[in-house]
């Protein structure tokens, strides 16, 4: 069995941060149904820039474990089979701009009419309220309205944002949080709830360390490269051959990296006594450090603060990522056959339970490729399914 | 919609008010024992915490080390302490000394939930590891979140955010092509463990209605590492080609990123067919339209640096207000680029809540960052600050069992 078993997730989404709300709900075993328009599906099956055999990567890469049923939601018939499903679902998710889903009769009203119990999850550029609420938004911009882009990057280089789209990503997962949150409130009072978040507040929940120091010095928090604002050293440091990573971020382990790095004279400098002194000197430190580091090789660093215990690391580029040993023994990498691309590689599971593991079981659906199955179940007669196939309901 | 919201006070005020009166705690009937350090671990609890649990954190009588990271927001309180460990009861003990870990026994014994961030086989080495607390209490849900992870290889290394960044290939698709190495500015592997434990945690009590058990939940800063790096593993096993840094690009979309205007730089994501050809037309640069570098998606990702030119020759001679204006009368997504006070303060994020005060003790009314997620019924709430070390030894003792005699020898003898 697995964690979520029995429990039905209707997936009105698009895009990145809903799917992948969905997609890590499908991983630990919902029934995930994702609604398309008959014909070409979601618009992240036409995304072009990486395919195989015609299916969009993208695609794929966010909605495996998921079913897929078609219906045509500009005609009552279509958003009628969404309503009869709904019945049966215990989760609904979108990620429509705020009014789209109400506009279509698939809003939070016109569903927890339907079905009470149900758990209805917005997911958004700004949320449902507030003066942005109408706004549409990208990970781009919540990370640049969040300060993300402001925090990242050189001292004083051109902006750069996180590389990955942490905002579509952390705001999936906090989606997530909320939707299993209401499940349990439901499952104790029989009371479904809305659950509503979005990119921006995603995002400004992940400026945790920066907010602080902000609202403790009066400061405005800058881009600091690969340093930490509240640790040194604590950052990319350069070897003969480029540049590995090393957090001593407390006394005990500044010592063990002096000792591995063979300068232990470091200890007796008054400018880096105490890991405040040191934060306040970075520059000067990090100068002193690579004076020594820029002698030797990464491998041997790495293998020298091993030794004294020093967290340290490659900066891996993700084929080496992907190919690492401790990548695959963690199952990271996982192999699915789909039915159009052939052998395509997934993402596995960060986070592994004992008792009910969630599983990669299957890859992304053909558009379409369940809508019988489902009108089955949702007991549409084979001739009503004929005539809204001949329709082009579904 | 708004109506519900204003019910439960997630209008513009909501900044400003305690949860309403008699509003339901979702896990208030959860106790969770937190016994982590730093980031992770203590956000994981936290986010916990403000769904209402009961979430005790367990620290050695010294207290945690994050309470003496700087900078402090009164003599001895660390701000960044307070920041990921609001909404906590705190408690002290020894672990070194059997009679703490009696104590902890018998509080393991009251909890549904475990979190902890030591480096694998500390734990058991405290005797306080994952078979021995299951046997006791077969319905604990035990969550270890570690570098890691407690398998493969690197399980004995430690980890951190940077360091987990840099392993999991995130830093290398962050900065810029040429510059020296930079991470994303916040600890992102962090928090993104935070946020996969607490989706793990909450897996598990569900399985519990059922199965009657708690189980193990095990995740780490690199997994998560690697889990959030989905188009960058999806460009690579589709494409063949090594992700590289792009800036404020993203690998498979275009344009979407920031550009230059007259007076700094603003963002915009017109990459789609409904907002490009918008896009094109408010520059006046319709004519790119017809220009096959740009016909389709894939086409402007592979001449990104041609369409960036292109669209800077227009948009460098406005100032950034000029631009974000017109791209939202013609609903094009498009932002500045804030500062963190600049951020904090925006209408739409005190609007939405996402900068909260909370009562401390000794540091008076702090400063904290709202929940991102809002709930009409069960809003997750703001009810303390951070606790002083040990502040709730003697009530969470005494609800233990222990008696206020036993409970003064106890810090007698240094055990809490």
């Amino acid at each position: 069995m697995k964690a979520l078993h029995g429990v039905r997730v209707v997936d009105f989404t698009q895009a990145m941060a809903a799917p992948f709300c969905t997609m890590n709900l499908a991983d630990m075993g919902a029934d995930v149904i994702k609604i398309e328009p008959p014909g070409e599906g979601e618009p992240t099956r036409r995304l072009g820039a990486a395919e195989k055999n015609g299916h969009s990567a993208t695609f794929m890469a966010l909605n495996r474990n998921k079913r897929s049923l078609t219906a045509d939601l500009k005609r009552p018939e279509g958003v009628a089979i969404v309503r009869r499903l709904v019945e049966t679902a215990d989760v609904f998710v979108q990620n429509y701009r705020p009014g789209v889903a109400d506009r279509l009769g698939l809003g939070w009203d016109q569903l927890s009419a339907i079905n009470p119990l149900l758990v209805y999850c917005s997911i958004s550029g700004f949320g449902g309220t507030g003066p942005y609420a109408s706004r549409g938004g990208y990970d781009l911009i919540a990370q640049g309205m969040s300060g993300i882009i402001s925090v990242t990057g050189e001292e004083s280089g051109a902006p750069a944002k996180a590389g990955i789209p942490v905002s579509d990503l952390a705001c999936g997962l906090y989606g997530a949080y909320g939707i299993l949150a209401a499940l349990e409130h439901r499952d104790r009072t029989g009371q479904g709830q809305l659950v509503d978040t979005s990119l921006l507040e995603a995002a400004m929940a992940l400026t945790v360390w920066e907010a602080t120091e902000y609202w403790t010095t009066g400061r405005t928090p800058r881009a600091v490269g690969s340093a930490h604002r509240f640790a040194a050293p604590y950052q990319a440091i350069r070897a003969s051959d480029g540049y590995f990573t090393v957090g001593a971020n407390n006394d005990k382990l500044y010592e063990a990296f002096c000792r591995a790095i063979d300068r232990l004279d470091l200890l007796d400098d008054s400018r880096f006594k105490t890991n405040a002194e040191r934060v306040r000197n970075r520059a000067e430190l990090i100068r002193e450090i690579e004076l020594t580091t820029v002698g030797f090789s990464r491998a041997t660093w790495l293998e020298r603060l091993a030794s004294e215990g020093v967290p340290c690391g490659p900066i891996n580029s993700y084929p080496e990522t992907l190919s690492d040993p401790h990548t695959l023994a963690r199952e990271m990498v996982v192999d699915l056959v789909h039915p159009g691309a052939g052998e395509v590689k997934a993402l596995g599971i960060p986070v592994k339970l004992s008792d009910t593991p969630g599983a990669v079981d299957r890859p992304a659906p053909l558009c379409g490729e369940h809508t019988t199955e489902i009108l089955t179940e949702l007991g549409y007669s084979e001739a009503e399914q004929e005539s809204f196939r001949a329709r082009g309901v579904v | 919609m708004p109506g519900r919201f204003e019910r439960w006070g997630i209008g513009g005020h909501y900044g400003r008010v305690r949860a309403p009166l008699g509003a339901p705690q979702v896990m208030d009937h959860i106790r969770v024992i937190d016994q982590t350090q730093v980031m992770a671990g203590p956000t994981c609890a936290m986010l916990l915490a403000d769904l209402g649990a009961d979430v005790i954190k367990v620290e050695p009588p010294g207290g945690e080390t994050t309470r003496r990271i700087e900078p402090e927001i009164a003599p001895g309180v660390s701000a960044a302490f307070l920041a990921v460990n609001r909404n906590k009861r705190g408690m002290t003990l020894d672990l070194k000394q059997q009679r703490g870990v009696d104590i902890f026994m018998r509080l393991v014994g009251t909890a549904d939930v475990l979190i902890e961030n030591y480096r694998p086989g500390v734990a058991k080495r405290l005797g306080v590891g994952y078979d021995t607390l299951a046997s006791s209490n077969p319905r604990l849900v035990y969550c270890s979140i570690s570098g890691f992870g407690q398998t493969g290889p690197y399980a004995s290394r430690g980890g951190y955010d940077l360091i987990a960044q840099g392993m999991s290939g995130i830093m290398s698709v962050t900065g810029h092509e040429g510059g020296p190495p930079v991470k994303v500015g916040v600890p992102i592997t962090d928090l993104g463990a935070a946020l996969f434990g607490v989706f793990g945690i909450l897996c598990a009590l569900r399985a519990r209605r059922i199965t009657g058990r708690g189980q193990f939940v095990d995740t780490s800063l690199f997994e998560a590492g690697v889990a959030l790096s989905v188009w960058e593993a999806t460009e690579y096993w589709y494409t063949g080609e090594t992700p590289q840094r792009l800036g404020t690009g993203h690998r498979m979309n275009a344009p979407y990123q920031a550009f230059r205007a007259s007076d700094g730089h603003f963002t915009v994501g017109a990459s789609n067919e409904r907002l490009w050809p918008r896009f094109a037309s408010l520059l006046g640069l319709d004519r790119l339209l017809d220009d096959p570098r740009f016909a389709d998606v894939g086409a402007r990702v592979r001449n990104r640096p041609a369409l960036e030119r292109e669209i800077e020759s227009v948009t460098a001679t406005k100032p950034r207000s000029y631009w974000l204006e017109r791209c939202e009368a013609l609903g094009i997504p498009a932002g500045p680029i804030y500062s963190v006070p600049e951020a904090l303060t925006d209408a739409h994020a005190v609007a939405r809540g996402m900068a909260k005060e909370v009562d401390h003790p000794e540091a008076g009314r702090v400063k904290t960052l709202g929940n991102p997620v809002k709930m009409s019924a069960t809003p997750p709430t703001m009810r303390s600050a951070a606790p002083p070390l040990g502040h709730d030894n003697t009530a969470i003792l005494t609800e233990l069992g222990y008696g206020d005699t036993e409970i003064r020898e106890l810090a007698r003898e240094g055990v809490i």
